[in-house]
């Protein structure tokens, strides 16, 4: 078997006030595939993906990147080197208000890569292409769209050349028309046969078109996980069912 | 407010090690270092209205002379006259000469020489009250003004006058200004500085009788005997040859007090007109004042310039540090920018540039301690500017919302690059504002620095004012020097809020 790109073994993750979020998840991304995590708000997608990300540290379990335990006992804490190799696509694009979209996608590669300004320029330029920003270059975040800013921010992800590229709800914070736009560029990246990705999105056509597995969570802990052809058939999991009835 | 020093500048007094020995200093550098106020007013030692860069004065005469006998120069050393005893005590000079009183009090804290003037003091009133007051006693329950520190304050003490009715102000022209406006009754000083301000004013008489005589001697630090031995020979000499005489002839402060002190009067001189006391006929000599006060406005532009940018620079750090700094260095800033702010910027200064050469002395290092008195404004207006600048750099740095540190984090930034390329250039374009603001106010908070002396725009304008009789038109003339100053402040903060809401296109480009 293969090493999978991305691996998870048992995390559970509490917030010390609100209490438990995540219980016992274990995944497994394999490259190349597109991999979904489904679930109704407060399920604990988002906290399972920062955990994923390497961004909140999980209570117990372990992480693997290609391999290389990045999270979990005997971690080296808060690897920068295992950190970039995994990218990130938040609800919110957070580009740097202060940089063109350009300088956005090329300040990574240039200061954490150390690519000398023109090879990060033109690596931001290739991102950039791959989400149909290139013309968006030299703007500024503020004279963006929204959904024109979450593409430079996936572009931001894709030109460190991540391993694997986390997507918590790319079109969350964007109306229909907008939504539209970035999910097209997000299924373009996806079927793109080169991809890793994990996708948290509520968006099942999205899902069944571009995914190829996924988790299904429910109160913080994972109840069903499979190819996405398992979607297609209803009366496995009550739960599923109900969720797959109001998306 | 100097009331509330008293403590600091004593504890500054104390920390004194033995000095250098005066007269070996000044025989090996051939060069007598002595304190005065030049703002605090003609005769004494003042700027000259006619030509506002030199100092004349009849003290200013008296050190050259005695100077000159002890084989060397005169060199001044200004600062506030409230301040001189500890610029004594602090090896900033070797003597003062500025009408210091021979008082008990003194004593116990400096040793003073033979006297070199006898005076008396002298009640001013309205002119209309000529009749009115013709002695202290018909100013019974009436307030008085009188020179901050003086000895007048002692007379009026020892006649019962309540403290609450003895007005102190800090120059020596305040008090007759006062008492023509009908803010006080009356102001008593010395009898001669009454006749040099009062003397050619129809506004105001000059009350006949005069009491409580006193002298004027030259300081010098206790123990510096032999100092004091050598200036007492030289003012001996100066007073038998007829020197000293001609100086307060030519001064206009030759009475028949003076004699007893043993000062021969030698040949009859003629007052000069700098010593009438009378404001120049044909006004200020604007040509000369103007350049003047640009060249102190230069000096406050130095000031501003050298001192914000490093008091920008260290409340960065010190905030960065404050934030996410280790929790111990976290700590120390923190109680540097509550300690800082919560201390008058006049008390820093004073303790930088008194006590920090005390502690040198103590410690055996004085010359890396005793620093320029330009040094020493430049570091404290630095040193507590950096304080406010922290905390509005920290308002900055708190206001960047955390999804911007995850993103860089996700990058692979560490928390410092993510700090250096992408916090802090978006956190000063929002902290720019209120730091303009605050060099705006550092510009006219520099004028503090001239409590040691240095000479900036409001005390080159003061200086001249009480010396020209015009106070109010410098004051306004100073006070436009500052406008200039604080719009070009304006206009460099809108080009750099221009320049920093521009977006950088590129990172900057590496040189290879």
């Amino acid at each position: 078997m293969t090493t999978p790109a991305l691996e998870a073994q048992g995390i559970s993750k509490r917030w010390p006030r609100t209490g438990a979020v995540l219980e016992d998840c274990s995944l497994r991304v394999e490259r190349r595939t597109v991999h979904a995590l489904i679930g109704s708000s407060g399920s604990g997608k988002s906290t399972l993906l920062r955990c994923l990300a390497l961004l909140d540290p999980p209570d117990s379990g372990s992480i693997r990147v290609d391999g290389v335990l990045a999270a979990g006992e005997g971690a080296v804490a808060a690897d920068p080197n295992l950190r970039r190799s995994i990218g990130v696509v938040f609800q919110e694009p957070s580009l740097f208000t202060h940089l063109t979209a350009l300088a956005n996608v090329a300040l990574a590669p240039h200061r954490v890569l150390g690519l000398d300004p023109g090879d990060a320029h033109e690596r931001a330029r290739r991102a950039l292409d791959r989400v149909h920003a290139l013309h968006l270059g030299d703007r500024h975040p503020e004279a963006l769209s929204g959904g024109e800013r979450q593409r430079v921010a996936m572009a931001r992800a894709l030109a460190m050349e991540p391993t694997v590229l986390l997507c918590d709800e790319p079109t969350s914070a964007l109306d229909p028309m907008l939504t539209r736009e970035v999910m097209a560029v997000l299924r373009d990246l996806a079927l793109d046969a080169g991809t890793t990705m994990v996708v948290v999105s509520h968006d099942m056509e999205f899902v069944t078109a571009a995914a190829d597995s996924f988790d299904f969570l429910h109160a913080g802990r994972i109840r069903i996980s499979g190819s996405v052809d398992r979607l297609g058939t209803r009366g496995v999991d009550d739960e599923l069912d109900r969720f797959l009835q109001r998306s | 407010m100097l009331r509330a020093l008293a403590p600091l500048l004593v504890l500054a007094a104390t920390l004194v090690a033995a000095a250098d020995d005066g007269l070996s200093r000044v025989r090996s550098t051939k060069v007598m270092r002595w304190g005065c106020d030049v703002s605090g007013g003609a005769p004494f030692a003042f700027p000259d209205p006619s030509d506002p860069d030199r100092v004349i004065g009849f003290e200013v005469e008296i050190a050259e002379e005695l100077a000159r006998r002890l084989g060397g120069r005169a060199e001044r050393f200004s600062a506030d006259w409230l301040a001189l005893i500890d610029a004594l005590e602090a090896d900033r000079c070797d003597v003062l000469i500025n009408g210091f009183e021979v008082t008990a009090e003194r004593k116990r804290v400096v040793s003073f020489s033979t006297p070199y003037f006898r005076y008396a003091q002298q009640l001013v009133v309205r002119s209309e009250d000529r009749d009115r007051f013709t002695s202290l006693a018909d100013l019974t329950g009436r307030p008085i003004a009188v020179l901050n520190g003086s000895a007048s304050i002692e007379s009026l003490d020892a006649a019962g006058v309540p403290p609450s009715l003895i007005v102190q102000y800090d120059d020596s022209l305040a008090p007759f200004t006062e008492t023509i406006l009908g803010r006080v009754d009356a102001c008593l000083q010395e009898s001669f500085i009454s006749r040099f301000f009062a003397g050619h004013d129809p506004r105001l008489a000059l009350v006949d009788a005069t009491f409580d005589p006193g002298v004027y001697a030259v300081v010098v630090r206790k123990g510096d005997a032999a100092l004091l031995n050598e200036l007492n020979a030289a003012l001996a000499g100066m007073q038998a040859d007829g020197t000293l005489g001609r100086i307060l002839q030519r001064w206009g402060l030759w009475d028949d007090a003076q004699p007893a002190l043993g000062t021969q009067r030698g040949p009859v001189v003629a007052t000069i007109p700098e010593a009438q006391g009378t404001p120049p006929e044909d006004g200020l000599p604007w040509t000369l004042v103007l350049w003047s006060l640009a060249r102190a406005a230069t000096m406050t532009a130095l000031l501003t310039v050298v001192s914000m940018p490093i008091a920008t620079l260290a409340g960065l750090l010190l905030a960065i540090a404050i934030l996410h700094g280790p929790k111990p260095l976290s700590r120390i800033c923190h109680a540097y920018v509550l300690v800082t702010r919560g201390t008058p910027l006049l008390v820093q200064i004073f303790l930088l540039y008194y006590s920090l050469p005390a502690l040198g002395a103590w410690l055996g290092i004085p010359e890396l301690l005793t620093w320029n008195k330009v040094v020493v404004g430049i570091v404290c207006l630095a040193a507590n500017y950096a304080a406010y600048e922290a905390e509005i750099h920290r308002a900055a740095l708190q206001a960047i919302p955390r999804s911007q540190w995850d993103a860089a984090r996700a990058l692979g930034f560490t928390r410092w690059q993510t700090l250096r390329f992408i916090v802090v250039p978006q956190s000063w374009r929002l902290s720019l504002p209120a730091i303009i603001n605050d060099l705006n106010s550092l510009i006219k908070d520099s004028s503090l620095v001239s409590m040691i002396g240095v000479q900036e725009l409001l005390a080159v304008a003061l200086g001249i004012g009480k010396a020209s009789f015009a106070v109010p038109s410098m004051l306004v003339a100073a006070a436009a020097f500052y406008l200039v100053l604080s719009l070009l402040a304006d206009w460099f903060g809108q080009s750099l809020e221009r320049r920093a809401r521009a977006v950088r296109a590129l990172p900057e480009p590496i040189h290879r």
